[in-house]
């Protein structure tokens, strides 16, 4: 046999492999019902979650077929706009919710009170978490409702903990407390580099609800970037950072890796004793190092300040303005979050490892049962159920009071710009930009 | 139909798929961003007429239009010379006649089809601060290497280090131009008495300064287009601390993230017309130092 056979023969059998192992729905079995083309950004083990909740939604259905199509992330929204902009758009597609508000400002897509029955409008109103219901509102109306939503906390190492003699068990009554913790924590090898970080506190925007009213005022629909209580918040942060050392701590982290969807995570390796991070975790550390013992505790806030703070992000489903197939897709969107059967949502929800719509599903046997098994889930229930979890502002100019944020954030934890600098700046860049936009006629009306 | 208009109907019927794809997908989009630049557009409701309105906010109000005007002058005055001058030398060293010099061009010239995404994925990993390849072969000599792509002292070198590393495209094109050059010429001036650096500046260099030339206005054009590894290294955000912020990639973030196309393409001019003055710069300058032989 030639080497060109032998060549051909094993690149044949990869894409054999290629082929079996894609376990996309086939389109095949559901033969003369209407598709509903469902965009979203799972790649990879999530892609697996997405196909198996499609594959029960066909069974559950004669009419419809829902057909997976994984739209990567850092180009998905982009192309949803080009896409909807040409007037062939998917039915459906799940977006991260920062992107949402844009996208409803620029009237791209259906607002779903018409696509629901009133007895379906009123349980929406009433019986979902609001938090998470109006993290998809815009101007008053739904654009985009969850189907899997995210909430932050801090993981803790228990074992690293007992080493340095701490109790796993008693959480830190203050955000001094568990920055102290973490400098105990804390290893350096024999030339100072940080060889263990302590502690990871990242995320000022969900710190700035745990020391003050946050960077949103919901009430008064007023941004709130340079009020003492969000210096007060990016101070105790950059403070503890300067603990470390500001370049050694940035030398640690741009030697990890940080992905964000991998069980390659430098908390499960050990790199770091205590790291502020999403309530999927959880799933990963069952399914990639079952044995670890960890904690989930919420941000511990500074005396006087609210506790169980969260910032609601995720995913949430959308259906385009030009959708072919709007009904169809309401149908799907309606299936997964848990809108129709909560009990059966609670499963794709634990499945993904997410936040729910609504009690009905968070506290639904399945779900339970999920949490019971996972007690550290708990810990994001909790901050659900509280008082002090958020939506993201719903303004058209989100993209850009995001990207703003992290820089501000970005430039206290590196230590070139003092918080009270980093947090001036941040309001003149965000004043500025409002100006220029409403100069050229963007309708920033709220 | 005379001959000759048959001629050239047929002429045009021969390049009318290309012509057709340059006035639809070239020409049709560049003048309508020229009239976007005046407008508020967000991609999905027709463009509102706002006169001069983004230019002035861009040129008056806007910092980051400065700063990432900036990162891509800073690079391109130093990635520019120093992939030039490796271009060059790679190529005079690849043009000597050595055994299994075959071997050599091809190694040299292979980083250049690497495709941009995988190779600054890769370099990424190699200069990860504390496993990379690069720090550790440092850390041998006793150096601490830096945090190449999360200090932002050291993101400009980096990619510049990338841009160098993959300067074998330029590489070929030089030494395409090395082959080009009459041999009796160096065998004249070896008459002469002339050394190797003599014939390298008198007759090399002279020779192929036509493509010297044509490489700097294409790495010049390139330089201000520069996005990819940009964006791959910061994840589209321009960090650290902006220090990767390019021009090209403030304009996709402005059109695409926040949804302001006016404003995109009022940048787009302004680049055109900045890539328009350095090109015509430098073809000012040619009279003094290129040299076609005539």
């Amino acid at each position: 046999m030639k080497v060109s056979q032998v060549i051909l023969g094993i690149l044949a059998l990869a894409v054999g492999y290629g082929l079996s192992t894609a376990k996309m729905p086939s389109t095949e079995d559901y033969k003369g019902r209407e598709k509903i083309k469902f965009w979203h950004r799972w790649g990879g083990e999530w892609e697996k979650v997405v196909f198996k909740i499609a594959k029960e939604f066909n069974e559950s259905q004669t009419q419809y077929e829902v057909v997976p199509m994984f739209v990567t992330g850092s180009g998905s929204e982009t192309k949803f706009i080009l896409s909807a902009t040409g007037g062939d758009p998917c039915d459906v597609m799940s977006i991260w919710n920062g992107g949402l508000a844009p996208l409803a400002a620029a009237d791209l897509l259906t607002p779903l009170e018409t696509l629901m029955t009133p007895e379906e409008l009123e349980y929406f109103q009433t019986k979902t978490y609001p938090s998470v219901r109006q993290s998809g509102q815009f101007r008053g109306k739904t654009y985009g409702i969850t189907i899997g939503a995210d909430l932050f906390g801090y993981y803790v190492n228990a074992d690293h903990l007992r080493e340095a003699g701490i109790d796993p068990d008693t959480p830190p009554k203050t955000f001094a407390d568990l920055v102290a913790m973490g400098k105990k924590l804390e290893k350096k090898d024999a030339n100072g580099n940080l060889h263990r970080m302590g502690l990871n506190a990242a995320s000022l925007q969900t710190h700035g609800y745990a020391f003050g009213a946050g960077f949103w005022d919901d009430k008064t629909k007023q941004l709130r970037l340079n009020t003492p209580d969000m210096i007060a918040a990016l101070t105790a942060m950059a403070e503890q950072r300067k603990g470390v050392g500001f370049q050694n701590a940035q030398r640690f982290w741009a030697s990890q890796n940080t992905g964000s969807s991998t069980g390659a995570w430098p908390f499960i390796d050990g790199a770091v004793s205590i790291t502020y991070d999403g309530q999927w975790r959880v799933e990963e550390i069952r399914k990639y190092k079952p044995d670890m013992d960890y904690r989930v505790w919420p941000i511990p806030p500074p005396e006087g300040g609210n506790p169980l703070p969260g910032s609601i992000g995720g995913n949430f489903m959308i259906i385009p303005a030009a959708a072919k197939n709007k009904k169809g897709a309401f149908e799907w969107l309606k299936f997964w979050s848990g809108l129709t059967n909560p009990n059966r949502a609670a499963k794709f929800e634990n499945w993904g490892g997410w936040i729910p719509l609504s009690p009905d599903v968070a506290h639904s046997p399945t779900y339970e049962a999920y949490v019971k098994q996972n007690p550290r889930f708990q810990t994001f229930i909790d901050i659900l159920d509280g008082p002090n979890v958020h939506a993201y502002p719903p303004v058209a100019y989100l993209g850009f009071l995001i990207d703003e944020l992290q820089r501000a954030e970005d430039a206290a934890l590196r230590g070139s710009k003092t918080p009270k600098e980093a947090l001036d700046q941040l309001q003149k860049n965000v004043q500025k930009e409002l100006a220029k936009r409403k100069e050229m006629g963007f309708d920033d009306s709220l | 139909m005379s001959p000759k208009a048959r001629e050239n109907l047929t002429g045009y019927l021969f390049i009318s798929p290309w012509l057709i794809g340059f006035l639809v997908f070239t020409l049709w989009p560049f003048l309508r961003s020229f009239y976007l630049s005046f407008c508020n557009y967000n991609i999905v409701q027709p463009p509102k007429f706002i006169g001069l309105a983004n230019y002035q906010m861009m040129l008056f109000n806007d910092e980051l239009f400065y700063k990432s005007l900036w990162v891509t002058l800073r690079y391109a005055l130093v990635a520019v010379p120093l992939t030039l001058f490796v271009g060059v030398a790679l190529a005079l060293l690849l043009n000597l006649n050595v055994k299994g010099i075959a071997v050599f061009r091809t190694i040299f010239y292979l980083p250049s089809i690497v495709p941009t995404v995988a190779m600054t994925s890769i370099f990424m990993w190699i200069l990860n601060p504390q496993v990379g390849m690069v720090n550790r072969i440092l850390a041998l000599a006793g150096v601490t290497g830096p945090a190449w792509l999360s200090d932002p002292v050291w993101t400009p070198w980096t990619l510049i280090f990338m841009a160098v590393w993959a300067a074998g495209g330029s590489m070929v094109i030089y030494l395409a131009g090395l082959k080009d050059i009459p041999q009796y010429l160096y065998e004249a001036a070896t008459l002469d008495g002339a050394g190797a650096f003599r014939k390298m500046r008198m007759i090399t260099l002279p020779m192929l300064s036509p493509v010297i030339f044509f490489n700097l206005v294409m790495s010049v054009i390139g330089t201000f287009q520069y996005f990819t590894q940009a964006f791959v290294i910061s994840n589209g955000s321009g960090g650290p601390e902006d220090s990767t912020l390019f021009y090209a990639l403030y304009m996709f973030k402005r059109c695409w993230k926040y949804m302001d196309m006016g404003y995109g393409s009022a940048m787009a001019w302004v680049l055109f017309i900045i890539v328009m003055i350095s090109t015509g710069l430098i073809f000012r300058t040619q009279k003094r130092w290129v040299h076609y032989g005539r």
